[in-house]
């Protein structure tokens, strides 16, 4: 089914690539966290 | 307060429900009333479902947690946007598609009325209560804090927010939203800036990160596994926040119509996606900044004396006690320590600027030593108030903060804290009574009434069901007065208790299509939150340890079993009966 201009992702060629950001960019925050936590500890 | 914080706090309460009024104007309708339309655009959703999941308790508690425990607790919201994404491929399409009011009307499509109404009913339940715990825990904060009689703080924590929320139903809820959040970034903006700049002329903010650092409250990062192997009972780890953060979250924001309201109020199916992904997005930086001012009001503490106990009422409780004495001579001691930490902590920043690594080295270890030294003396005020004073409550994260506020930020802003606190919770309050109000409308009213209302006599019937949900909440506040402070944990172990039992019955309308009978999902769920409720008593006899978190996989997958076992059993008795 063809998606309507009301559902098409904005930015990105499709939906999955924002999927793709958001667990990405909570792994990055992830590794920095351990970073300063290693740092301070 | 001073009358300049009175008349920043007055003004800016009256500005949010003059603002609200500005806004209420909307179609006499449900769909304006409950769903503003479907006209939101996505900056407005996020703002909404921020200002809904973010109450007066996680500004207060969120410093006062980092200051006694580390910023740890930042691990409790990575569930968050691995839920946002699931909500977002599975659950908010099928919302959109059916144009429902409330996320129970599509189980009554999926299954049959009688789930819906027993899912409503743990809403209800579950929301009803916690909005209650929630208009209380806050004023009880304010009203140790600043001497305020309970029964007035209540009144205005729960009740001037009805007036915009009554009026302009979703639409005031979501843009009063907007503006709350806007006063509370900056306010916490604000308190961020003071910490570090009421530090000693020479430590800045890298020293001030450095200090709480050393003294262990960057340890954002736990596992939960001991020489013992995982500990269950630890709340705050990696693997608790993901997993039981993630079912939590998804009950939360794809189950809890509070949530579920807000995002249905957007214009499409992108808008409501792009609210909830940019909440995934911003959820964890924006904790993880709130819990850092706690480390900064931390290290304030270290170049200042601080309180040996943050809640006064409870510290004048003990010296009312037969403790009286040895609290005397803990609070010398403590003083004492103090004093040689304060020296400790200018030594060691010293010793850093100038690059002479034996004295930072010693000064550190005797700093480190010190503070261990302080815990144990904190310690001992929080086991007499928890143990032997009747009444006692040895919990004081939630006036740590707020203390600080109190006793040494400077006169106007005082009083943008306080109101704050007020706007963060009408914030999440406004939405929870309006989903109240609209489940009430939409999954009782609608389906048990026998008179065909007209749109107009469904948005004047809204009306009142608002009035009567906030009326509710502030009597259930009311009620809760003096049971004490742990009630703000009770909030989310409530929510735990239900929210599993939910999702699972979401869980298999969306992924168990051969499950067509309603019977087993209805009674599948009964007996998941049974044995939720049986799990939770174990653990609180002490059969057992194990965090809160937990209870949401618990009930989700409970659901999903039990069902699936029930199905099987439904269909051997059809098969058997030919």
């Amino acid at each position: 089914m063809k998606e309507s201009d009301n559902e098409k992702a904005p930015f990105f060629k499709s939906w999955n690539s924002w999927y793709v950001l958001v667990i990405g960019f909570l792994f990055l925050l992830i590794i920095l966290f351990y970073l300063i936590t290693k740092r301070f500890a | 307060m001073s009358l300049a914080d009175w008349i920043v706090l007055v003004v800016t309460l009256l500005s949010i429900v003059a603002y609200g009024l500005y806004k209420s104007r909307t179609s006499r309708n449900l769909d304006g009333y409950f769903l503003s339309n479907r006209s939101m655009p996505w900056g407005l959703v996020l703002l909404s479902i921020m200002g809904t999941q973010a109450s007066a308790i996680t500004f207060l508690s969120a410093p006062g947690q980092a200051y006694t425990d580390g910023m740890r607790f930042v691990q409790y919201y990575f569930g968050i946007p691995l839920a946002m994404v699931v909500i977002s491929i599975f659950f908010v399409p099928i919302f959109h598609r059916l144009r429902v009011y409330t996320a129970y009307e599509y189980l009554e499509q999926r299954f049959d009325g009688k789930t819906r109404t027993l899912t409503s009913l743990l809403f209800f339940l579950q929301r009803g209560l916690s909005t209650g715990i929630s208009v209380f825990a806050p004023s009880i904060i304010l009203s140790s804090l600043l001497g305020w009689d309970i029964i007035w703080t209540n009144l205005f924590m729960g009740g001037l927010l009805i007036i915009y929320t009554m009026s302009g139903g979703a639409k005031a809820v979501a843009y009063t939203q907007q503006i709350q959040l806007f006063i509370v970034f900056t306010g916490m903006f604000l308190a961020a800036y003071m910490v570090v700049k009421m530090l000693p002329a020479d430590v800045g903010f890298a020293d001030a990160l450095q200090v709480g650092g050393k003294l262990g409250k960057l340890n954002i990062i736990s596992t939960g596994f001991t020489e013992k192997g995982f500990n269950w009972s630890d709340q705050y780890n990696l693997l608790s926040g993901i997993i039981g953060g993630f079912f939590l979250a998804l009950s939360y924001f794809g189950t809890d119509q509070s949530q579920v309201g807000r995002y249905l109020t957007a214009k499409s199916l992108k808008e409501s996606r792009m609210g909830l992904l940019m909440n995934g997005i911003v959820k964890v930086p924006m904790q993880f900044l709130i819990l850092l001012i706690g480390v900064l009001v931390f290290t304030f503490y270290q170049f200042n004396n601080a309180p040996i106990f943050f809640n006064e009422v409870q510290l004048k409780k003990l010296e009312a006690s037969d403790y009286k004495d040895s609290l005397k001579i803990v609070q010398g001691h403590y003083a004492a320590v103090a004093v040689n930490k304060q020296q400790a902590v200018r030594d060691y920043t010293m010793a850093r600027h100038d690059g002479e690594e034996d004295k930072e080295t010693a000064s550190l270890a005797s700093l480190q030593s010190l503070q261990k030294e302080s815990d144990s003396l904190r310690k001992k005020v929080v086991y007499w108030l928890n143990k032997k004073v009747p009444g006692g409550d040895g919990n004081d994260t939630n006036y740590i903060f707020l203390r600080f506020v109190v006793d040494h930020l400077p006169v106007g802003l005082v009083g943008l804290l306080i109101a704050i606190i007020f706007l963060a919770s009408w914030g999440s309050i406004a939405a929870a009574i309006n989903s109240l109000a609209s489940c009430s409308m939409v999954d009782f009213h609608r389906r048990f009434t026998k008179k065909k209302d007209s749109g107009e006599d469904e948005y004047r019937l809204s009306k009142w069901y608002t009035l009567g949900w906030g009326v509710f909440c502030i009597i259930v506040a009311m009620f809760t007065y003096n049971i004490g402070n742990s009630l703000i944990e009770a909030v989310n172990i409530l929510g735990s208790l239900f929210y599993g039992v939910i999702l699972g019955v979401f869980l298999v309308a969306f992924f168990f299509k051969k499950i067509t009978n309603s019977n087993p999902v209805f009674w599948g769920a009964i007996l998941a939150q049974i044995m939720v409720l049986f799990v939770f008593i174990l653990t609180k006899v002490g059969v057992f340890q194990m965090g809160f978190l937990w209870l949401n996989p618990i009930g989700a997958f409970g659901v999903v079993g039990f069902t699936l076992l029930l199905d099987q059993l439904f269909r051997r008795k059809l098969e058997a009966r030919g």
